[in-house]
This record gives structure tokens, C-alpha cells and sequence, in this order.
């Protein structure tokens, strides 16, 4: 169910409550940084700290961000779909995310991307089936002197990647747990552009 | 020259031990004994231009602030460094965060703000974004950031935030949008951010680059006189940081004086093209702006040089490319990054985006034809000047001139040349979306000579008929 509401509605959290404890803290300091009659300016650390608990951003969760926020749930949609570090639906517990922009494209980005693809058994876009990669194609990451350049996680920079590297460290990501996913719609087959 | 890059290659460069020991933090306290005014007439006398593209004269930026009655007034500091090619603001950010903060406290007591804002990307989240706050974080300790500023009465909070990955963001105004935890959607202007209503919370506010801000310790120490000398260039003031990436020897983050050209650029800094590499194309300030040939490695990089050879020295970054790549490759790379990127909100930009990458993905993928390459051309020109921000501009620049310089390797790919060849230059990966013909042995010598007569006869001569 989406709830597209243009007034501000309370929710119910979608957290356990060891993950709620987290989210109140890191709620109060995002909070904290915006004038206090500004704090609907914090909707966007708010949601990466609902992605950090959940991995992805269930309605639940942008409903309660809303709810949390007073700020209507089609406003937070809107920011949810306009930015791409926010998952809409489960991905991977690693999310591999491979830049193919101009500098990382000259030095061998697609031979990169495609060596993965291959190793993942599955395209941009996809997630595999055991849950654990999901691989991206991403945009510049302003490390175009260490091309290529390859983001895990979203936050962890991985530079000068080749195939072996980057082999070696999706083995290395398999024997490690990962973000766990908050359960939801299964990950899309295909990647619609 | 190294200016801001000084302490870049020291061991834990990042500190605050390593900044004060070559003299960080010197220039702030005198700056908090100057009159605001005093040092913004310094940085107009400087010739300091903004570094994130634009190139505005930033003391010009600070007068308008200052100007306006209305208050709080707000510094916003645009760390969304997302432009293909940039990777300075983040170098700057991991390596001497300190140098940054100093140059924001006297920035921000020169307008008279009391709150600012770094905004940095998202994906900085746990890497330069966690060092800055480091740093933040000694500065205030030390007295230098926070209540009565070295006792001088100026109080400062410095909180940083990220966004969440758009390049649009990168744009003042939509970073300003997403400041406010809103969509970044570009705002009409006027009002522009440094007016009343224009601004972060609707109030004046100034938004600045990293590298531009890490530059005013710099400034303070040595007047705005003599760091105008610095660079090469009239009204191109100090040193800038090039982001050097592509097919050279070293790429990477290079401090050297403003205006200096593509080619010492390359030879002194870069360690020249890669082993068996030559020059055939330079991107000179970041993937928005229009592309250079070999021959035009002599331009002056500095902001008035390029507008006036109508390509921009935008964010500093200086991508080399060599003979391997086909421009029409390059081309469609670009495109696909804009029309990924393109907000939505201008229908000049949405559509013209989209079609200008399917158009080039056409190209590539080998059905082409002759006047797809003239509308490219056409839709780009169609584009510019007529959406609210400049990412459309951005993409339109590139295209036209890849077409305009670069016309033969678009032709080779319309007839079917391109991947004939490829094994002689093959353009990385990007080959896969092309299908390879059967017939490939032709000498290096015949090639030249087939691109040199591709311009004048048809493609039946030579060649079998277009895959």
C-alpha cells in the first residue's frame, strides 16, 4: 500500500526496538543541526538513517520518517525516488555500484562492469537470487584519478579496481554477512531504465 | 607550485598538528582583527574565481551578501562534487580538511554568518565527509570554531550534512533545495541565492566552492595583491587544483598556477600520455564543457581564455583521452551520464537529454545514419539557453562540439568503419555493444588512408555494405 497523503499522518515504526534506539539518537542529532523550526530540512539524513537500519526503504518506513518529521508522505516519497542512494526496494546485502562515467569509462569501467556481471551471474540493476550482490552501473564518484572506481555499500570508495580485484573482493564480500534486509517485495528481475 | 596542496604528501596530512606546524591557522586570527569589509576588498583584489565551474569573482558574490539588510545571513558550501572528471574537492577534503576550515571561518565572518552549512555528497558520507567533521570537530576545541572565535566575539557553527546522490544537486540552487529536505529542483532566478528570498531559508545567502574558501587563509596570509599575481592570467587570480584523469602517466589531483596551459599541464605535472598513448582529445574543465583537440593544447586554462574559445575551464578537471577512443563513444557516455542526471523539471533538458543518448547509443551501436549525426547537432543547439539551471547547457556544449571537431569518427561509425578497425584501436569495452564485422585485417596504413577518403567517397567503395 502507498500512502500518498498530501497532510501529515502518524505511522507506526517499522523498526525493532534495538533498531529504534539507533534511529532516535541519529534522529535528535540530525535534527539538531537545522533551525528548530526548520528540522523538515533533516528529511533527508533521516531517511539514510531508516536505509542504515532497514537496507532499503519500505513504505512503512517512509511513512513513520513522515510521521517522525511532520512532513507529508508525497513529500517524502518525492525525495525518496528523486535521489538514487535510496533503495525503493530491497537490493543486495552488498551493493556493489560501478562508475562508468567519462575517466573511469576511458580506463576500462565496462570491461569492469562486464567482468562482474559475469562472476554475479547478473546484469546491472539485478540482485542475485541468494540475496547477497546486487550490482549497479553509477555515476561519477569523484575519484577519477584512481579509475576505475567502484562504491560498496554506498559509503565504502573500492579504487584502480581491475577484474582481478575485483574478484577478489567480491569472494572476500561473500564470506561476510552484510546489511540484512528488512523483508519486502522481492528484488524486480529486470532493471526498467 | 604548491600553495594549498603543501602538506598534501605529508604523513597524516590531515591533522591539525600537520597544518599548524607549517603555519595553519596563522591567517585566521588576523583576519578576525581585519574589518569584514576589509577582507572582502582583499579577495576582490585578489581576482579569486569561484572554483566550482562558473568561475564568479567571489569577493563580487560577498559584496552582494554584505549588502543585503536582511538577517541571518548564510555561507553554504557546495562539497556535491559529482562533475565527471572532478575529483579535487574530495582530495582537498581527505587531505588537509584544516586548510578548508580556516579558509569557511574567515569567509563566514566576512559576510557576518553565524550558521553554515558544508553540504556534501552522500557518497563522502564515511570518507572525506568523516575526516571534515574530524576536523570540525579539533577546530572547535581548539577554540578556532564555535563561541568567541580566539576571543574575538565572532561565534560560528559549522555543521556539515549530506545529500543523497544527484548530480543536480551540485547546482547552488538545487543544493539549496536539498539543504531544505526537499527534491533538487533548481529555483527560478531572480531571486538569486545572495539576495533576500533567494537564499537557504529564504535568506541571503552565499554559496561557495571547497577549493574557492580553502583558498582565503592563502589570501589573508599574503594580500590579495600578490596572490593575484599567482596566476597567469589578468583577473585569474592564485593557483588552482587540476583534477588530471584519462590516459595519462599519473593522474591526479595538481596544483599549478591559474591559466597555465593543456599541454605543460600534461608534460610537466601528468608525466605525459601513457606508454604508446597519443593525444587526441582534452576535456578541459569537467564532461559539461566542449571538447579540445590535440592542437588546442596550447590554450590558456583559465576561465576568460576558454569562454572566449567557447568551451569553459568549469571545474578544473582536465580529462586526457588518446587515438583508442572513438569521440562518438565518448560522446554517448556523456549523454548517457546527462540523461540520467537531468532533474526533469525543464522539458529543453528532460526530453533533449534522452534523446540525445539514444541518439548517440544509436550511433554507436552501429545503426546510424548520416542525419542522426546532424540532429544531435541540431536538438543540442534547440537546448541551450532555454531551461533554469545549466545542466542542459551542459550537455548541449559537449555535444555540439564533439561533432563539430570530431565529425570523422561519427561518419566512420555511421559507415560501418569504426569497428573494422577496431582491433587497431579499440575503445576498451565499449566495443561490446558493437558487433565486430568478419573482414579485419587491414594494414594501420590503409585505415589512415580509408579515414582521410571516408570524408569524400562512399562507404560501398571499400567496405561491405552498413551492419
Amino acid at each position: 500500500m502507498i500512502s500518498l497523503g498530501t497532510r501529515a499522518a502518524p505511522a507506526a515504526s517499522p523498526f525493532t526496538p534495538e533498531q529504534q534506539k539507533r534511529f532516535d539518537d541519529g534522529f535528535e542529532k540530525a535534527v539538531a543541526k537545522y533551525p528548530s523550526e526548520r528540522r523538515r530540512a533533516a528529511l533527508l539524513p533521516v531517511l539514510h538513517l531508516a536505509q542504515d537500519e532497514l537496507g532499503w526503504l519500505p513504505d512503512t518506513a517512509m511513512a513513520y520518517v513522515g510521521h517522525r518529521l511532520d512532513v507529508p508522505p508525497v513529500r517524502v516519497r518525492e525525495v525518496v525516488t528523486f535521489y538514487t542512494m535510496y533503495h525503493l526496494r530491497p537490493v543486495g546485502r552488498h551493493h556493489i555500484g560501478i562508475c562508468n562515467s567519462i575517466s573511469c569509462w576511458a580506463m576500462g569501467a565496462e570491461k569492469i562492469l562486464d567482468g562482474c556481471a559475469q562472476k554475479l551471474g547478473i546484469r546491472p540493476g539485478q540482485t542475485t537470487s541468494d540475496g547477497h550482490f546486487s550490482l549497479e552501473e553509477v555515476t561519477c564518484l569523484a575519484s577519477c584519478g584512481t579509475a576505475p572506481a567502484v562504491l560498496v555499500n554506498n559509503f565504502t570508495f573500492v579504487e584502480s579496481v581491475t577484474n582481478d580485484s575485483m574478484s577478489k573482493l567480491i569472494d572476500e564480500l561473500r564470506g561476510k554477512p552484510g546489511q540484512s534486509m528488512a523483508p519486502g517485495a522481492a528484488p524486480e528481475k529486470e532493471h526498467q531504465p | 607550485m604548491k600553495i594549498l596542496s603543501v602538506d598534501w604528501d605529508k604523513p597524516n596530512s590531515w591533522t591539525l598538528d600537520t597544518y599548524k606546524a607549517s603555519g595553519g591557522y596563522a591567517a585566521l586570527p588576523k583576519a578576525l582583527q581585519m574589518k569584514p569589509q576589509a577582507i572582502v576588498d582583499e579577495v576582490v583584489k585578489s581576482n579569486l574565481r569561484g572554483r566550482g565551474g562558473a568561475g564568479f569573482p567571489t569577493g563580487m558574490k560577498w559584496n552582494f551578501v554584505r549588502k543585503e539588510t536582511s538577517f541571518p545571513k548564510y555561507l553554504v558550501v557546495n562539497a556535491d562534487e559529482g562533475e565527471p572528471g572532478t575529483f579535487k574537492d574530495r582530495e582537498c577534503l581527505l587531505r588537509s580538511p584544516h586548510m578548508f576550515v580556516e579558509g569557511l571561518v574567515i569567509g563566514c565572518f566576512a559576510i557576518d554568518c553565524h550558521l553554515t552549512y558544508v553540504y556534501c555528497r552522500g557518497e563522502f558520507r564515511d570518507s572525506a565527509m568523516a575526516r571534515l567533521q574530524t576536523a570540525v570537530d579539533e577546530a572547535y576545541a581548539n577554540g578556532y570554531a564555535g563561541k568567541n572565535i580566539l576571543g574575538s566575539g565572532f561565534d560560528l557553527e559549522i555543521r556539515c550534512v549530506f545529500g543523497a546522490g544527484a548530480y543536480i544537486c551540485g547546482e547552488e540552487t538545487a543544493l539549496l533545495e536539498s539543504l531544505e529536505g526537499r527534491k533538487g529542483y533548481p529555483r527560478l532566478k531572480p531571486p538569486f541565492p545572495a539576495n533576500a528570498g533567494g537564499g537557504l531559508f529564504k535568506q541571503p545567502t552565499a554559496v561557495n566552492n571547497v577549493e574557492t574558501l580553502a583558498n582565503l587563509p592563502v589570501i589573508i596570509n599574503l594580500g590579495g595583491d600578490e596572490y593575484s599575481k599567482i596566476g597567469l592570467v589578468p583577473k585569474n587570480g592564485g593557483t588552482r587544483l587540476y583534477a588530471v584523469s584519462g590516459h595519462v602517466k599519473k593522474p591526479g589531483v595538481y596544483e599549478a598556477p591559474m591559466g597555465i596551459n593543456f599541454k605543460n599541464l600534461l608534460e610537466q605535472y601528468a608525466g605525459g600520455m601513457r606508454e604508446g598513448s597519443t593525444l587526441k582529445a582534452i576535456i578541459p574543465g569537467g564532461s559539461s564543457s566542449a571538447i579540445m583537440t590535440a592542437e588546442e593544447a596550447v590554450w590558456a586554462s583559465d576561465f576568460d581564455t576558454l569562454k572566449a574559445k567557447k568551451t569553459m575551464a568549469g571545474s578544473g578537471a582536465v580529462v586526457y583521452l588518446d587515438q583508442t577512443v572513438n569521440m562518438a563513444h565518448a560522446l554517448a557516455n556523456v549523454m548517457r551520464f546527462y540523461a540520467h542526471e537531468s532533474c526533469g523539471q525543464c522539458t529543453p533538458c528532460r526530453e533533449g537529454t534522452a534523446w540525445l543518448s539514444r541518439l548517440c547509443d544509436k550511433i554507436v551501436a552501429g545503426k546510424g545514419e548520416k542525419t542522426d549525426v546532424d540532429n544531435i547537432h541540431q536538438i543540442s543547439r534547440q537546448m541551450e539557453q532555454k531551461t533554469i539551471c545549466a545542466l542542459a547547457d551542459g550537455a548541449a556544449m559537449p555535444a555540439k562540439s564533439y561533432i563539430e571537431k570530431f565529425r570523422v569518427d561519427f561518419d566512420a561509425l555511421v559507415r560501418g568503419l569504426w569497428k573494422r578497425f577496431s582491433f587497431i584501436s579499440s575503445p576498451s569495452a565499449s566495443s561490446r555493444r558493437v558487433r565486430r564485422s568478419s573482414c579485419g585485417a587491414i594494414p594501420s596504413t590503409a585505415r589512415c588512408l580509408w579515414l582521410a577518403a571516408s570524408s569524400f567517397s562512399p562507404a560501398s567503395i571499400f567496405c561491405s555494405p552498413r551492419i
